[in-house]
């Protein structure tokens, strides 16, 4: 009995100690990981260690071979994730043991495309794709072919592809390069791509299908248009991200109506990359293949066939820009707690960081504010702009490592209860229009910059592909 | 009997006092002092449960030092009892501002200011748990159990 009082405190000292020890080594690892945001392959590496060489207590991580079971560690980390503040997400399904991808190269080699990898050129052409075939880490298999009337296996190597300083020479006499069957090579792509493959097509994306004499310009777009949206329309699960690149142009142009002319000077050129759509959002996510989606030359990119993707969100709770008073709630949602507006203004500012990378949209379309629609009672309106790295000090590295943009939202704080929806649109976006001709019969002030039917085709693909209505949806609530 | 159900409710408080450290909705260290930023980073860091076990263990320690290690008639009025707790609620906010700061700076984080004005609330925790605990522990000390208040 005397040594009861004793006993109760000891249990109560070891109960508050073992909880405190409890979590781990594991979950102080991931913790650390996840709030200094270094979510790379290596940090997911030094995690698996820590679970290998501790089996008996990650015996639940492990297979019964005794390797990592990524699905359960992803699990595992998403379950610490979500308990921070703000919630954070990590997907870790990109190192769980996926095969490496394979690429597929179908180079065009119509007789439009010879001038843009002339020697005097600047080899834009050429090095956007090899830039793509070197992004694929070492020991992906790599396919290469060309295009035209129909699709030929390049018959030598892949580094004799590299450094192949005049590729259409080498490859001249593949083929019939007076046209190129888009409707062919499309089925023929998406009919020969396996689990794992990416597609690549290396093109100028101009319909020369054959025998087009005496038919109206109108008519090759309608049908061009068809024929997209058939040949995509068959393969559901397909995504496509299509990337408009510039490049020296130096020889003969061929216009569809009209004499042949001679042209040097710019004139873009297209990678239209073809996926499933969980290989897509991989290429998207995985940083082992950035560099394949994010090439610093796209001047333009689309991805097609995009359902409304689930965007990460963390409320900034210092930002310059912040006015008025919130405290966020933690649990599900973003909820702003005991808003108050600015004294002076009356107004309350609050910015999120979102994480908009995977989205694989522009600048352009994700910085201007006519692409989102916010719907609220006070009538709260959006600005967007891109993060960078001058913006991040030790304190907010948390909020913004690894978000691309800050949406800064501005309104009246008039209601006690309120909801912010913000959605980005999913349309066809500006550029294409803009990068589209109606006619290229002689090089006028926009035939530097745009394509013929570019809008007819791409617009084919959209109805064929369209996804989701937006690409993404972010609802806050707030609260007085 | 009458004294273990001072020690089995001491014990209790201690114990609700360590599950609201470690709580997401409602944390007791968030209720006098709250600064977004710096209260995520305390949370996501796993301090709260670290810095409430320092708290018990420092208040609870020198509970137990003061009625079973010092135990001497010299040591048994009130102010030996709240020199005792001085200490107490001065060294448990430095063990704690210590160790925050150890974990900040391991993580690339400053918040100096933040962590001073946070640790205000370790005075007073930590002066309440050794209140706590001495009224747990007091009764079975052979020279301070009538210490502070006799009963």
């Amino acid at each position: 009995m005397r040594r009861l009082p004793i006993l109760l405190m000891s249990m109560m000292l070891v109960a508050c100690l073992a909880a405190c020890g409890g979590h781990g080594k594991l979950e102080k690892a991931v913790r650390s990981v996840l709030v200094s945001g270094d979510t790379t392959k290596a940090a997911y590496d030094s995690l698996c260690s820590l679970v290998t060489e501790n089996p008996g207590k990650y015996a639940d991580l492990l297979t019964p071979e005794g390797r990592v079971d990524h699905k359960k560690m992803s699990e595992y980390i998403k379950g610490i994730g979500s308990h921070l503040r703000p919630p954070m997400l990590w997907d870790t399904r990109a190192y769980g043991g996926v095969e490496d991808l394979s690429l597929t190269i179908y180079f065009e080699r119509s007789g439009s495309m010879v001038p843009y990898d002339q020697r005097g050129g600047g080899g834009q052409l050429k090095k956007a794709v090899n830039d793509i075939i070197n992004h694929f880490p070492a020991g992906s298999k790599v396919e290469i072919n060309i295009v035209n009337d129909g699709i030929y296996p390049y018959q030598h190597s892949v580094d004799e592809f590299l450094q192949d300083r005049d590729i259409y020479q080498s490859t001249s006499g593949i083929g019939d390069a007076s046209y190129t069957d888009f409707q062919l090579i499309f089925n023929k792509i998406l009919e020969a791509q396996r689990p794992g493959n990416v597609s690549v097509l290396v093109s100028d994306l101009i319909y020369s299908p054959q025998d087009t004499h005496g038919v109206s310009l109108d008519k090759i777009f309608n049908e061009e248009n068809s024929l997209a949206t058939r040949v995509f329309a068959r393969y559901k699960g397909k995504s496509v991200v299509v990337q408009q690149f510039m490049g020296d142009y130096s020889g003969k142009y061929y216009p569809y109506n009209g004499v042949p002319f001679n042209y040097s000077g710019k004139r873009p050129f297209y990678l239209v990359i073809i996926a499933d759509s969980d290989v897509m959002d991989l290429l998207a996510q995985d940083k082992r293949y950035s560099g394949v989606l994010d090439a610093p030359a796209v001047r333009n990119q689309y991805r097609f066939n995009q359902e409304t993707s689930e965007v990460e969100c963390r409320v900034l709770p210092e930002w310059k820009d912040n006015a008025g008073r919130f405290r966020v709630k933690h649990g599900d949602g973003i909820v702003l707690a005991k808003c108050d507006g600015d004294r002076q203004t009356g107004k309350l500012c609050f910015s999120l960081a979102a994480n908009l990378g995977g989205l694989m949209k522009d600048d352009a379309l994700l910085t201007n504010p006519a692409n989102y629609d916010v719907k609220s009672v006070d009538g709260y309106t959006l600005t967007v702009q891109p993060i960078d790295r001058s913006m991040l000090t030790a304190n907010n590295k948390e909020y913004l490592e690894g978000m691309t943009h800050i949406f800064t939202l501005v309104g009246d704080l008039k209601s006690p209860r309120d909801e912010v929806h913000i959605t980005l649109r999913n349309e066809l976006p500006a550029w294409i229009h803009q990068s589209s001709s109606m006619d290229d019969a002689s090089t006028g002030s926009s035939f530097a910059t745009t394509t013929l039917g570019l809008e007819q085709l791409l617009g084919g693909m959209f109805d064929a592909m369209k996804g989701g209505s937006s690409f993404f949806d972010v609802t806050i609530q707030l609260q007085r | 009997m009458k004294h273990l159900v001072y020690l089995i409710i001491g014990i209790a408080v201690t114990l609700l006092f360590f599950i609201l450290s470690c709580t997401d909705g409602f944390n007791i260290w968030e209720v006098m002092y709250f600064n977004q930023g710096f209260n995520d980073k305390m949370f996501n860091l796993n301090v709260y449960p670290v810095i409430a076990a320092i708290t018990i263990l420092v208040a609870w320690g020198g509970a137990g030092i003061y009625y079973y290690a010092i135990n001497s008639v010299k040591f048994d009025r009130w102010y030996h009892w709240l020199a005792v707790l001085g200490a107490v609620a001065v060294l448990a906010p430095v063990i704690c501002y210590i160790y925050n700061d150890t974990v900040f700076a391991d993580n690339g984080l400053m918040y100096v200011g933040e962590s001073i004005q946070f640790e205000m609330q370790t005075v007073l925790f930590a002066a309440l748990l050794y209140v706590v605990a001495s009224y747990s522990m007091r009764w079975w000390s052979s020279n301070c159990r009538h210490t502070p208040l006799p009963q």
